[in-house]
């Protein structure tokens, strides 16, 4: 499976504290893509205003700001009210907050890398 | 010494006195009580019943005494119309010499002494009116020998000399003084049969007035024996009862005024003691469900908490493993991801090893070297391994050049002091300067780490040692397992020493440490 056009030089915006974990996600996802990343609640944000990515893959457990309070202030942003967010968690009870804060999509962790390239595929091309 | 002495067997005296006067005043027991107002009134209507039979049996003797007394008249009257009887015939005999008109006359003698001893067997009782009638007896026989029976001898030989005007006025005169004689008796009698009758009259009104008098006693008695049960008994009865109700509904710190007569009393102390186990009970099941609900919530947050801190590095290891298997890699890539399989693997399984330590340590199962350590030394390591580790962060250490001996397991110690060191790192997240302080304090070696960073709430200061306990570190996203200080702990007390900390929110933290010095 390879990276079509539609979704080609898309941005998507790695929040995500773990190294290891960042680097699985960036691998997972493949070439084709622009990657940002950050490490904390408050970097995600910012840089989430400053390069308004096309999607978000969103850790919930960041340190400084929690990954439901990211989500809730993004869906609070007019221009990002629609921007796709992709929720990766341990905590997998945390799926109906997450949802309930504006969530397209929850990927309990551990992850399948293929699945998470599957699902960030669909909803970049639904746009 | 000695005052004090007679002050104690002084305070002890007035004890015993007081015992002794709660003995004395202690209520009679309901059922004493009961019994003792039910005499009181029984003995109250049986002394009304003896007085009221005394005055009917009075009554009775007074209204005997004045028919006797008129008895004693009729008789009386009886006896003088004989004696008039007789001084009819002898007349009859002196003026007209008539022998016939004797007859009835000797008839009335012959009975007259019968009825006159009649008469005073009829009032020996009465010594007044039995003079009377004996001095009567007296005079009528005095007239019947000295007269009568004379005049009748005379009238036999001279009726002219039974005829005289001195034998007339002689028998006139013994007559007219035994009719007033009669009279006297007669009106004594009277005023007998008068008094008796009075005093009946007297008796019945008395028994009368006592009749009602007992009737009202008792009355008020059994009124005042109703109230005196309804206020001791029905209204403490119906508190307890009210009481009952109102603790059954759950107003367990119910107590009742502890008052009242005997069992009414021990009632109320019974019902007082029963709601005071009740409270107990209610307090200690309060308590053992809040901490059973505190080890419920402890448990899950440790579900949580290992759920999360194994997931994330088998995310690592199961996501690379995934890239390997299904994505072509080359050997540079792949020799990468399987570095980065092998760290987290090798994380997962100090995690479980950290986690076993402090298990087997809160067991007592953990084995610990005992070799001599000089935790300056061991300061100076760790110290050096962290600095290493954080760009934000300075470590400051502060030791004044002896060496501080301790004896214990060298390995566990400076695992203990990289716990410290590494929490005050992570919990100062915007970098800054961590003070390391060692010296001897009174035969120990105390050891104390000071951050400037988050600090812990006051909320929190119980649990902090606490297996998994993670304060807002759980949700903020600052790494760790919760394990570092409860194993820090843990080794510290198996060394014989102590540990503790300071911290206010957004103030820092100082935790310390400290061991008995070797050979001090």
């Amino acid at each position: 499976m390879s990276t079509n056009s539609s979704t080609a030089g898309k941005t998507i915006l790695i929040c995500e504290d773990e190294d290891t974990l960042r680097e699985l996600i960036r691998v997972s996802l493949g070439p084709g893509y622009q990657f940002v990343e950050a490490v904390d609640g408050i970097e995600s944000l910012e840089l989430a205003r400053e390069v308004r990515p096309d999607l978000v893959v969103l850790d919930l457990m960041l340190p400084r700001k929690t990954g439901v309070e990211v989500l809730a202030d993004l869906r609070n942003d007019r221009s990002m009210r629609d921007t796709p967010v992709v929720v990766i968690t341990a905590w997998t009870h945390a799926q109906q907050a997450a949802v309930a804060a504006g969530a397209d999509r929850f990927v309990p962790k551990p992850f399948d890398p293929d699945e998470l390239r599957t699902v960030v595929g669909e909803l970049l091309q639904r746009r | 010494m000695n005052e004090s002495e007679g002050a104690l067997v002084s305070t002890a005296a007035a004890d015993s006195e007081q015992k002794r006067s709660r003995r004395r005043w202690k209520p009679f027991p309901l059922a004493a009580r009961l019994l003792l107002a039910s005499c009181v009134l029984a003995a109250l209507v049986a002394g009304v019943f003896v007085l009221l039979l005394l005055a009917i049996s009075t009554l009775r003797d007074a209204t005997d005494r004045e028919a006797h007394a008129k008895d004693v008249v009729t008789s009386a009257v009886t006896t003088e119309k004989l004696v008039l009887d007789l001084e009819t015939g002898l007349r009859g005999l002196q003026l007209g010499g008539n022998r016939q008109f004797l007859q009835p006359a000797l008839r009335s003698k012959a009975e007259v002494p019968r009825r006159l001893s009649e008469l005073e067997q009829e009032v020996v009782d009465d010594p007044t009116q039995l003079r009377r009638a004996r001095q009567l007896h007296r005079s009528v026989s005095d007239y019947i020998e000295l007269y009568f029976d004379l005049i009748i001898d005379i009238a036999r030989d001279s009726p002219e000399a039974a005829r005289t005007d001195v034998a007339l006025a002689e028998g006139r005169r013994r007559i007219d003084g035994i009719q007033d004689q009669f009279a006297s008796f007669v009106a004594a009698e009277d005023a007998q049969a008068a008094r008796s009758a009075q005093t009946a009259s007297d008796r019945a009104d008395l028994a009368i007035a006592l009749g009602v008098l007992g009737l009202v006693l008792s009355a008020a008695l059994i009124i005042t024996f109703g109230a005196y049960l309804a206020r001791s008994i029905a209204r403490p009865v119906r508190g307890v009862a009210q009481g009952a109700t109102r603790l059954a509904a759950g107003e367990f710190s119910l107590r009742l005024g502890e008052g009242g007569p005997g069992e009414i009393g021990e009632l109320t102390r019974a019902f007082n003691s029963m709601a005071g186990e009740l409270e107990q009970g209610q307090r200690e099941l309060r308590e053992q469900n809040r901490r059973l609900q505190k080890s419920e919530r402890a448990k899950s947050e440790l579900v949580s908490i290992v759920s999360h801190e194994v997931r994330t590095p088998l995310a690592s290891v199961l996501g690379f493993t995934s890239l390997l298997l299904h994505r072509d890699t080359d050997d540079e890539t792949r020799r990468r991801y399987l570095e980065i399989v092998d760290a987290q693997g090798r994380r997962l399984n100090a995690l479980l090893d950290d986690f076993l330590d402090v298990q087997r340590l809160e067991e007592g199962r953990l084995q610990l070297s005992s070799e001599l350590v000089d935790m300056a030394a061991l300061l100076q390591e760790q110290v050096q391994l962290f600095e290493a580790q954080s760009e934000l962060h300075r470590l400051e250490l502060e030791v004044n050049g002896e060496p501080l001996d301790v004896r214990g397991d060298p390995n566990r110690l400076a695992q203990v002091v990289g716990n410290l060191l590494s929490n005050a790192i992570k919990y100062s997240p915007e970098g800054g300067t961590v003070e390391v302080l060692g010296r001897p304090s009174n035969g120990s070696v105390r050891v104390s780490v000071r951050d400037h960073g988050l600090g812990i709430p006051a909320d929190q200061h119980d649990r902090i040692f606490t297996k998994f306990f993670r304060g807002d570190a759980a949700t903020s996203g600052i790494a760790g397992s919760g394990l570092g200080l409860a194993f820090a702990r843990a080794v510290i007390e198996a060394h014989g020493g102590r540990m503790g900390f300071e911290s206010t929110s957004g103030g820092g933290s100082t935790f310390f440490l400290e061991l008995p010095r070797a050979g001090a």
